[in-house]
């Protein structure tokens, strides 16, 4: 990730897949694929009708998408003759199982990997080189192909995007008579404070959970100008930029947040969000999927008040995080070509789109081009949610997004720093804590 | 040991219905709250401002839920069939190895008694990734047979524990009785011992049936298939959603998940009195 | 196994008398040798601990030792996975952790499981009925029980919150004299939000959980406690506690010595039930040796520094066990 595209310039030239490339490939690749010519190496058809392959991926809460995609699975045996098996598990257990499955070298052919996955698990993972020649995806957001690449090769076939935004409550800022919603992190704190005196404080994410506390978190730090490492990976956690962060923070949190965010999982806020006890979060669309899709279990009308807007700027500006998805197929997997033309079959003629309409705004698409997408407009509240990938950073910044960077994640270290001074720990302390545990994961 | 010699009806409220009921609340209540959660509406569910203690309306959309969208009929099938399975295995090679440790004296038992025990204290998180490549290497990734095969290890060394412990409060002496009548040492084992050990083998049995119904880690990383998953897996892979769980639905999994085993235990804790009652052991 | 047997019982009762008298080459005159029965019957147990356990744990310390992540080859790095954590804020909080959670939860559970136990023993209406649904926080699977705990303890949802903010705003006068008044205002507990009650919600949990095991387990032992004993002691008038301390207690000594030895490891290597319920967090208050070894190993692939982490488990434990073994053998020389 460059600071360009940072900015909301990604470095393309060209405008991402067009629809025709794509059917053009993906049609000749299903021709072959149906005669069982080319993939099979001249072995009968008949012997493909038995093929079955195993998509391991986390588990679909949006029950459109999932119909959606197991229609095309549907449709790819009816002309191939290939079973795709969806095994379909919580997103808490993913890497565990990955970890298992590349170290086993056994279980499933292929796999959904969220965010750096593929460089956790290259050794693992198949050479996608020549899937993404033919997929053409020089037009994708540049952290698409950073979390995909590893050492100059692809691992994995990147796909799509869940960005987090700031899901509030439109009719509880307009009784407050904050309107619009804050654009520096003065006007949030102020905001913020009327938002707790009325009893619907922010729901800031602490826990240790997988998503929404490092979206909250990284991010806090980048509006300040904080950041755990620079581009050579040398700890810079120890600055003027993260000590402001840090008590910007404090106030923050002592005035406008809900106590019990130190608690929340990833599944907290959306509860607490839908209970009508905090008036915004951090979070993907899935919070507006579920109150617009259920009406009969949310309070009253509430999925007609929720809108998405950004964090809002610090002295650094503001920052999302990018958390691109992609899907991978394993080395060991015995049916490589299969996979990777099911892949193909995926993007070919409008099974992607269709499936990224049904994601009802928890998918954004991976290049530019998705942002400006026709279904965006039929969904004003997601607001900020299409254009996310344009300001994302990935984790790990300004270093590259590693293992290592993995491992800061993983012990939850930026998180914690936001947690300890929440928990009213000196900022001093918190920093020389988290630079102990930095260099030892940076420099050790 | 049925009544307190000179216990007045106020000492028996205070000193055993009091505390008594005390501890029933303490264990039942989220029970209690599993049913609630299972059959209330979401939308009286979701409602944090309704008291969580009671429900206007009562369905069973939950429960058709976890029937009709999941496979949860199959997994309990797997499960019941795992657990039978890796308890008949343990309990035997438990039984073996008790006796053997506690009551029979050879070079090195304690060096294998240690041995046991130690791989037992391997925490099962260090296990599973080399354990997976074993698994695989044997053929039986994706089987039940990974199942029956890998949870006596972590079972055997705790059903000899518990039988070593038991087996300890037999007295030697009936042993020896039946040696001085002629018995073998393996008939007075079998004969007498076992008998006698019964309580004992049908813990470590119950026990053993229980850890293996309710294990996740090793069932997580050998089981991929969906069809041949167990309850806990299943239950958690489909309805911990992304970030909205379907609560009805995993408290009914849950409940559902946990009844055939509370009935099992229900005629064995009757059977475990009885076989007690025989009074053998405290002659 | 079983038939085997029986034809080994039935040829042997035929020569019963000779036993002894006799050198035998046959398998039950193998088996009056007390150290090849004792082989004999250890051996099942044995070979499946070695065929599936033994080279899975070598491996794990032979990753401990090296640098190994997911998917690559490993190389020898010595003590360094293990030196390193020494240096590791949150490794030496997880130790703390680690222990103070044994500590109090085995406590607790010994105590209270003691004391339900002894009511368990009594004879009452519906006794076994109440021994039965006793049990069902054992019965129930962790990964799911966890999840019921969690939603009492969310924090939008906890229903213990709800309960104590009806009873804080709640007056109760009687006659017109007011016994309670309402105290205005919310009571908000930050069950897993803060680092004190977070521990404490954890250790209820695996209280909750872990006493119908120990209270099973001594009831099964109180059921072997002669009767004749307390007959005596009923005779010399020992009061309540004396009767416990001097007679029950010390006749179910091994059965004690094994499900504290039992409970100790599995509360000391747990995992499950602190990764569900708040995954270390908040700020690694619950962090416990298991959890932290499993995040390392799990969410950055570093499975050489996470099998160190958790074989810093193994010393403690050991020690344990081999205080257990010589425990019980020295209480068999002693009778």
């Amino acid at each position: 990730m460059k600071d360009d595209a940072v900015k909301g310039k990604p470095v393309t030239e060209k405008k991402g897949i067009t629809r025709r490339e794509v059917v053009k490939t993906a049609g000749v690749a299903g021709v072959a694929a149906a005669t069982g010519v080319g993939l099979f190496g001249g072995t009968p058809p008949a012997f493909a009708q038995k093929r079955t392959i195993h998509y391991l991926m986390d588990s679909y809460f949006i029950s459109g998408a999932k119909d959606v995609h197991l229609a095309i699975n549907e449709e790819y045996k009816k002309q191939t003759g290939v079973e795709v098996k969806m095994e379909f598990i919580n997103q808490n257990d993913l890497n565990t199982r990955l970890t298992a499955a590349v170290e086993a070298g056994a279980g499933p052919d292929m796999t959904v990997l969220k965010w750096n996955m593929p460089h956790l698990f290259a050794g693992g993972l198949a050479n996608h080189d020549a899937l993404l020649a033919d997929i053409d995806a020089s037009g994708y957001y540049g952290f698409m192909h950073d979390a995909t690449m590893v050492d100059g090769v692809y691992r994995a076939l990147p796909a799509y995007m869940t960005p987090n935004a700031w899901v509030y409550r439109t009719d509880i800022f307009k009784e407050l008579g904050i309107s619009p919603f804050p654009e520096t992190m003065e006007d949030y704190l102020s905001a913020g404070k009327m938002l707790k005196e009325n009893g619907t404080p922010v729901g800031f994410t602490l826990g240790h959970t997988l998503g929404d506390a490092p979206a909250n978190c990284y991010t806090w730090l980048w509006a300040f100008g904080g950041r755990e490492v620079d581009e050579n990976q040398k700890v810079m956690i120890d600055s003027a930029e993260t000590r402001a962060a840090l008590e910007f923070f404090r106030e923050f949190w002592n005035d406008a947040c809900d106590p019990g965010g130190l608690s929340y999982d990833d599944g907290s806020n959306n509860r607490a969000m839908l209970a009508g006890r905090i008036a915004v979060t951090c979070n993907a669309a899935s919070i507006y999927y579920f109150a617009t899709r259920n009406p009969d279990k949310v309070p009253e009308g509430l999925g007609d008040n929720l809108h998405h807007a950004p964090l809002p700027a610090g002295p650094n500006g503001s920052y999302g995080t990018n958390q691109p998805l992609s899907e991978g197929i394993f080395e060991h997997s015995k049916q490589k070509d299969v996979c990777m033309e099911y892949l193909k079959f995926f993007r070919t003629g409008d099974n992607f789109e269709k499936w990224f309409v049904a994601m009802g705004g928890q998918a954004v698409g991976p290049s530019p081009v998705w942002e400006d997408h026709p279904f965006w407009e039929t969904q004003p509240a997601l607001g900020s949610i299409p254009k996310m990938g344009g300001y994302g950073r990935s984790f790990g910044y300004s270093g590259p997004y590693d293992r290592k960077a993995s491992e800061v994640q993983a012990k939850y270290i930026i998180i914690d720093l936001l947690a300890l001074v929440a928990r009213g720990d000196s900022a001093d302390d918190t920093i020389k804590w988290a630079e102990t545990e930095l260099k030892q994961i940076y420099e050790g | 040991m049925n009544r307190m010699v000179g216990e007045t009806y106020w000492q028996r409220v205070i000193f055993f219905y009091i505390p008594l009921f005390m501890f029933l609340v303490m264990l039942l209540f989220p029970f209690y709250w599993m049913i609630q959660a299972s059959i209330k509406p979401d939308r009286e569910l979701y409602n944090a401002a309704m008291s969580p203690f009671y429900f206007r309306s009562a369905t069973f959309d939950h429960f058709r839920y976890l029937f009709e969208n999941t496979q949860f009929l199959l997994w309990m099938v797997n499960t019941f069939v795992i657990a039978l399975a890796s308890t008949a295995l343990s309990v035997t090679c438990g039984v073996l190895a008790g006796y053997s440790l506690s009551r029979l004296r050879y070079p090195g038992s304690t060096m294998l008694g240690v041995s046991i025990f130690v791989t037992y204290l391997v925490p099962p998180t260090l296990l599973f990734i080399p354990l997976s490549r074993l698994v695989n290497e044997a053929g039986l990734m994706d089987t039940r047979w990974s199942l029956v095969l890998t949870y006596p290890t972590i079972l055997i060394p705790f059903s000899t524990w518990l039988l070593m412990g038991y087996f300890r409060t037999i007295p030697k002496e009936l042993e020896e009785c039946a040696r001085i009548d002629g018995a073998t040492r393996w008939q007075a084992f079998i004969k007498v011992i076992l008998p006698l050990a019964t309580p004992g083998i049908l813990s470590a049995g119950l026990f053993s049936f229980t850890l293996s119904w309710n294990e996740f880690l090793y069932a997580l990383v050998f089981i991929s298939s969906p069809e041949n998953k167990t309850v806990t897996v299943g239950v958690v892979s489909e309805l911990m959603i992304a970030d909205i769980y379907y609560w009805g639905s995993l408290m009914a999994g849950a409940l559902l998940g946990s009844i055939p085993i509370a009935i099992i235990y229900s005629f064995f804790v009757e059977y475990y009195v009885a076989g007690l009652t025989g009074g053998a052991v405290k002659g | 196994m079983a038939t085997s047997a029986d034809g080994i019982l039935e040829s042997s009762n035929e020569r019963a008398g000779a036993v002894g008298s006799r050198p035998q080459r046959s398998l039950p005159a193998l088996f009056e040798k007390e150290w090849v029965l004792g082989y004999a019957l250890i051996l099942p147990a044995v070979i499946i601990i070695l065929g599936f356990k033994a080279q899975p744990f070598l491996t794990g310390i032979w990753l401990a030792l090296t640098d190994k992540v997911v998917g690559k080859p490993a190389s020898f790095v010595g003590l360094d996975n293990f030196t390193r954590q020494l240096n590791s804020p949150i490794f030496l909080e997880a130790v703390g952790n680690t222990f103070l959670y044994t500590a109090v939860a085995v406590g607790l559970k010994s105590v209270l499981g003691m004391w339900l136990a002894l009511l368990l023993h009594r004879k009452f209406f519906l006794s076994r009925a109440v021994r039965a649904s006793v049990l069902l926080p054992f019965i129930v699977p962790t990964a799911l029980g966890a999840l019921a705990w969690l939603w009492m303890f969310d924090a939008s949802y906890s229903v213990f919150n709800w309960a104590f903010n009806w009873f804080w705003n709640l007056e109760i006068s009687l006659f017109g004299f007011i016994l309670k008044p309402d105290f205005a205002g919310m009571v908000y507990i930050p069950w897993l939000g803060d680092g004190f009650w977070a521990k404490v919600s954890i250790i209820t949990v695996n209280v909750w959980r872990g006493l119908p095991f120990f209270a099973i387990m001594f009831l099964a032992g109180l059921q072997t406690v002669p009767q004749d004993l307390y007959d005596a002691g009923d005779i010399d008038g020992v009061n309540r506690w004396q009767r416990f301390w001097h007679i029950t207690l010390p006749s179910i000594k091994p059965i004690v010595v094994v499900v504290l030895v039992f409970s100790i490891v599995l509360t000391f290597a747990d995992f499950e039930l602190v990764y569900i319920l708040t995954r270390g967090g908040p700020y690694n208050s619950t962090h416990l040796l298991g959890t932290y070894a499993f995040q390392l190993s799990m969410g950055s692939g570093n499975l050489g520094e996470g099998a160190a982490v958790a074989l810093y488990m193994l010393p403690v434990l050991a020690a344990l066990i081999v205080w257990q073994l010589v425990y019980l053998r020295r209480e068999d020389k002693n009778e």
